[in-house]
């Protein structure tokens, strides 16, 4: 097939949506105002993925209007039958137009007609003016519109890839002829997703065969005498619904919709809006990658030659892909920093410094502490430094040597406090600081609070991850360690050859944050009557 | 309870798990062969030599040249879509492709399991140490990762043979399994205190074939094995909300058959029934379930006018304070046991947890005082009606123990 330069995409919105919200039913995204951002999020990932990977010239996405159209009018059981729409996705849609309005792409809707109908359009006459095009939709109706310019695109999905169908695919699919036919078996074999009956009785095998014997759902009901005993029976007695059927499942090709190529064609991102979306839905990394894509995104528009960036998200599962989310990055929004909220952080890095500090431990009921190492492995991290916070804003960075006597040394002077039992012991993730102190033979006692199992209690199916827990309880954004070690995975540097006086700010930051993180989610563990829950069997 | 827990699973985490390499350097050389002789068979039945690994020449002998499915389907890239669901599907159309299944089985197993096993020792111990993971599982139950625990295959003979390379530490030790016998099932028995069920529990009769006599209204010793291998598929199914159309794929019989075992199911166990109506009915009155130890499971869509959204939650609503209570009462098992090991200074120590089931390195000579010291803390860990048991063993691998 020769490839126009012109490439128009056409998205069927809603079905895409539905698509998007149904691929993480399993485990929807849950962002922190208890906002399900499945849809929103997954809908992002295959435009993306189409941005980066097909690079169209051009692109619309059409939506259906409330208003019935002439096929609710027809058929009063037309869709009649789809369950109310669940209230998540309900919600996400107005966002989802946000979205799409941030990346300047035109939406398309008209009174009376359906989205497939305005794709329909769109396409035929696309094709007139040179353009080849995609219509993306996993709905099987649109075979009736391939021709050798126009191609059904079904998104990728868990399994498998994007699928391209073209003129010879749509024959072999529905076993016919000529696309026009698909209208044909649709209106004998019905269409379940649309509540199009077809010829009751009549399956997909016999529909296929019928129309491979008399072309046309019209010639079969002219043939009908020469069926055999019951088919026979069955056309003759539902011809009307045949027919019917066959109007209901014609997409319309001639909406009153205008084809405005400069209206249609890719724009670049607006940045400022879109970043405004990304934050309230608190798509960090998405934000990330959309600006960084951005230049790739300009250059398709002239085509350039240059290779383009390698593709962000595979085939395998482009909605699902919230790997990197993870990876949280700079988020939108007016939220406090290191550089705004006046604190204390202390370096203790002589005898007597640490003595002081040691003396303070010993005093109080309970302490919050951290550990920085080589290594996320515990059983294969060494130590690079120590974190403690006892009241809020206020914490201490105690640097460890690299070389593991003197190391040890070193946290011993911190043995009798880590070992009281009379001391409580609160940590984000703690488990992970007391292995590591395990290796230098100290063995942390007393009553453990650790805001992550405690978040975990509160929001079983959220992340609790530091950043997003300080995020939402704190309004505060905590130094980001690709800051101290680097970027990317690859060029990431110790933690152990980061100077000092960086590690101080970013490790006295951690504990003072989990310890007023520990002051939020107490009170919510109590709330939520689950202290008990977590504290029933710590005096065993 | 999650709090105490941290110590005792930062302990097992530093202990780790001993393994024996040439355990699986003997049995990788073993599937290295296997491998070697299914690659031949399928070469043998497809006519030609071709590399099966490679999904693209795969997909081309399949569709081009055997023409296995004329239907077969392209991805975009070109390349015919070979995935284990569609060969699957077409496995009685070729004798190749059942053969091409195993292939990729024993390859996944050589790959995941056997040789990588071995490069997770970690140099400090010369041991496997999994990780743990305390709040990523909402229902309560612990994951674990590097490895994996609950992935090690247990159904095949030869994923058996991976937990044969978890070893004692030396030869003083021997590792003990303790696994709860059908604890979710106990555990739907106390909470619906469904009397039958109970009485089953309690005089020790098999639960499937006590479940078979009344969906199949025979006396208990005329339940045949088909009755209840069809029973305990509706047992364990119940509790994750199988449909008719499920348990007819799963038992691969008609839906109709389906259906009648399912309505049979509820017309003789009616307490599980309104138990399950209850579970969904308090869930739609507060917004989330509980465990028997108060863990809270918030079900969003449990109101939702959408049936799909809906019929999700429901589901949820009846698996998680089942699913999560089982998890409540091996995690306080662990919990007094670690604090019994340490108190008692016992040089054994508790290594593993997978599913429903605690993994012990044991000192021989401490073998006698650590089983029922097991047994005792695991049934007690919370009080119920229901009777709880623990199957015990020993062994000088973990296959062996359990």
């Amino acid at each position: 097939m020769s490839e126009s330069p012109k490439k128009l995409f056409l998205l069927d919105g809603m079905a895409l949506i539905y698509r998007a919200y149904f691929a993480f039913s399993k485990s929807p995204r849950i962002n922190s105002k208890g906002l399900n951002t499945s849809a929103m999020f997954g809908f992002t990932n295959t435009l993306l993925e189409i941005l980066n990977k097909e690079k169209p010239t051009h692109i619309a996405v059409a939506f259906d209007t409330v208003a019935p159209t002439a096929r609710h009018t027809e058929f009063e059981a037309y869709k009649a039958h789809r369950d109310a729409i669940p209230e998540d996705l309900a919600i996400s849609i107005p966002w989802v137009f946000e979205i799409i309005e941030g990346f300047n792409i035109p939406v398309l809707t008209m009174d009376g007609y359906e989205a497939d109908d305005i794709i329909g359009t769109l396409a035929k006459e696309a094709e007139r003016q040179g353009f080849t095009t995609y219509m993306m939709t996993p709905d099987k109706d649109f075979g009736q519109l391939v021709s050798e310019h126009i191609f059904m695109y079904k998104p990728s999905s868990f399994g498998s890839g994007a699928e391209i169908l073209g003129i010879p695919e749509i024959l072999k699919k529905f076993e016919i002829a000529n696309v026009s036919q698909v209208i044909d078996i649709l209106g004998l074999w019905g269409d379940a997703a649309d509540n199009i009956p077809g010829i009751p009785g009549v399956g997909e095998k016999t529909a296929k065969q019928l129309i491979a014997d008399y072309g046309s759902v019209e010639n079969i009901i002219a043939n009908a005498d020469k069926l055999k005993g019951k088919l026979a029976d069955k056309v003759k007695e539902h011809a009307n619904l045949a027919l019917l059927s066959k109007k209901l499942a014609t997409i319309i090709t001639d909406v009153p919709i205008e084809f405005n190529e400069e209206k249609l064609r890719l724009e670049p991102v607006d940045k400022e809006k879109l970043s405004a979306v990304f934050g309230e839905l608190e798509f960090r990394a998405l934000a990330k990658k959309v600006l960084n894509e951005e230049i790739t995104t300009e250059t398709t528009i002239t085509e350039s030659a240059s290779p383009k960036q390698a593709t962000l998200f595979g085939d395998a599962s482009a909605v699902a892909n919230d790997n990197d989310e993870s990876n949280e990055e700079a988020p939108a929004g007016n939220l406090q920093t290191i550089d705004t909220i006046p604190h204390q952080y202390h370096l203790a890095d002589t005898v007597e410094k640490r003595k002081s500090l040691i003396a303070q431990l010993e005093n109080v009921k309970s302490f919050c502490f951290d550990t920085e190492t080589t290594n996320i492995d515990a059983n294969n991290a060494e130590l690079v430094g120590l974190s403690f916070a006892i009241t809020p804003h206020e914490a201490w960075y105690i640097p460890v040597p690299a070389n593991y006597d003197e190391a040890r040394e070193l946290v011993h002077e911190f043995k009798a406090v880590f070992e009281n039992k009379n001391i409580g012991k609160t940590g984000q993730n703690i488990k992970y600081d007391m292995m590591m102190l395990k290796w230098y033979d100290v063995a942390v006692q007393g009553p453990l609070f650790d805001t992550m199992l405690a978040h975990y209690l509160v929001e079983p199916d959220m992340r609790h991850n530091m950043n997003l827990l300080a995020e939402v309880y704190l309004n505060y954004e905590p130094v980001k360690i690709e800051s101290l070690i680097g970027e990317k995975k690859s060029e990431q540097i110790s933690m152990r050859d980061v100077d000092t006086s960086i590690i101080k700010d970013y490790a006295a930051e951690d504990a003072d944050i989990t310890l007023q993180l520990q002051h939020k989610l107490e009170p919510e563990l109590e709330k939520h009557q689950l202290k008990n829950y977590s504290m029933k069997w710590r005096c065993l | 309870m999650e709090m105490p827990l941290i110590p005792v699973l930062a302990g097992m985490e530093t202990e780790g798990v001993a393994l024996d390499p040439n355990a699986l350097v003997e049995f990788s050389a073993q599937l290295e062969k296997e491998i070697t002789v299914v690659e031949a068979a399928v070469y043998e039945a497809a006519g030609m030599k071709f590399n099966i690994s490679s999904p693209k020449q795969l997909g081309e002998v399949f569709f081009d040249i055997l023409k296995i499915d004329p239907k077969a389907k392209k991805t975009k890239t070109g390349q015919y879509a070979t995935g284990e669901d569609i060969l699957s599907k077409l496995a009685d159309k070729h004798p190749a492709v059942q053969m091409v299944l195993e292939y990729r089985g024993l390859v996944k197993l050589k790959n995941t399991y056997v040789d990588t096993l071995p490069s997770m020792i970690k140099p400090r111990t010369g041991r496997i140490h999994t990780s743990y993971q305390q709040a990523v599982a909402a229902t309560g139950r612990l994951s674990s990762n590097n490895p994996n625990l609950q992935n090690i295959p247990i159904r095949t003979e030869r994923g058996k043979e991976v937990r044969k390379a978890f070893v004692a530490r030396n030869a003083n030790y021997i590792l003990v399994s303790a696994d709860y016998s059908q604890i979710e099932l106990r555990i739907i028995a106390e909470f619906s205190k469904d009397e039958s069920m109970l009485n089953a529990f309690r005089h020790g009769i098999d639960i499937h074939t006590s479940t078979a006599s009344k969906v199949y209204n025979v006396p208990l010793d005329q339940v045949t094995s088909e009755m209840r291998r069809n029973a305990k598929m509706v047992n364990f199914g119940i509790i994750y909300g199988i449909s008719a159309f499920g348990l007819s794929q799963r038992l691969n019989i008609p839906r109709k058959e389906a259906a009648t075992i399912i309505e049979n199911y509820f017309r003789e166990f009616p307490t599980i029934k309104s138990y399950m109506d209850g579970s969904i009915e308090s869930a739609r009155k507060n917004g989330y379930v509980e465990t028997i130890l108060g863990r809270k499971r918030y079900l969003r869509d449990i109101n939702s006018a959408n049936a799909v959204v809906r019929g999700f939650a429901e589901r949820n609503a009846i698996n998680a304070p089942i699913q999560g209570s089982a998890a409540d009462m091996i995690k306080v098992a662990m919990i007094n046991i670690h604090q019994t090991l340490v108190d008692l200074n016992l040089k054994s120590k508790m290594i593993l947890q997978v599913h429903d089931e605690l993994v012990f390195d044991v000192a021989i000579e401490e073998l006698e005082i650590i089983k029922p010291i097991i047994r005792e803390k695991m049934v007690n860990a919370i009080q119920m009606k229901v009777p709880i048991e623990v199957e015990i063993g020993a062994g000088k691998n973990w296959l062996e123990a359990h």
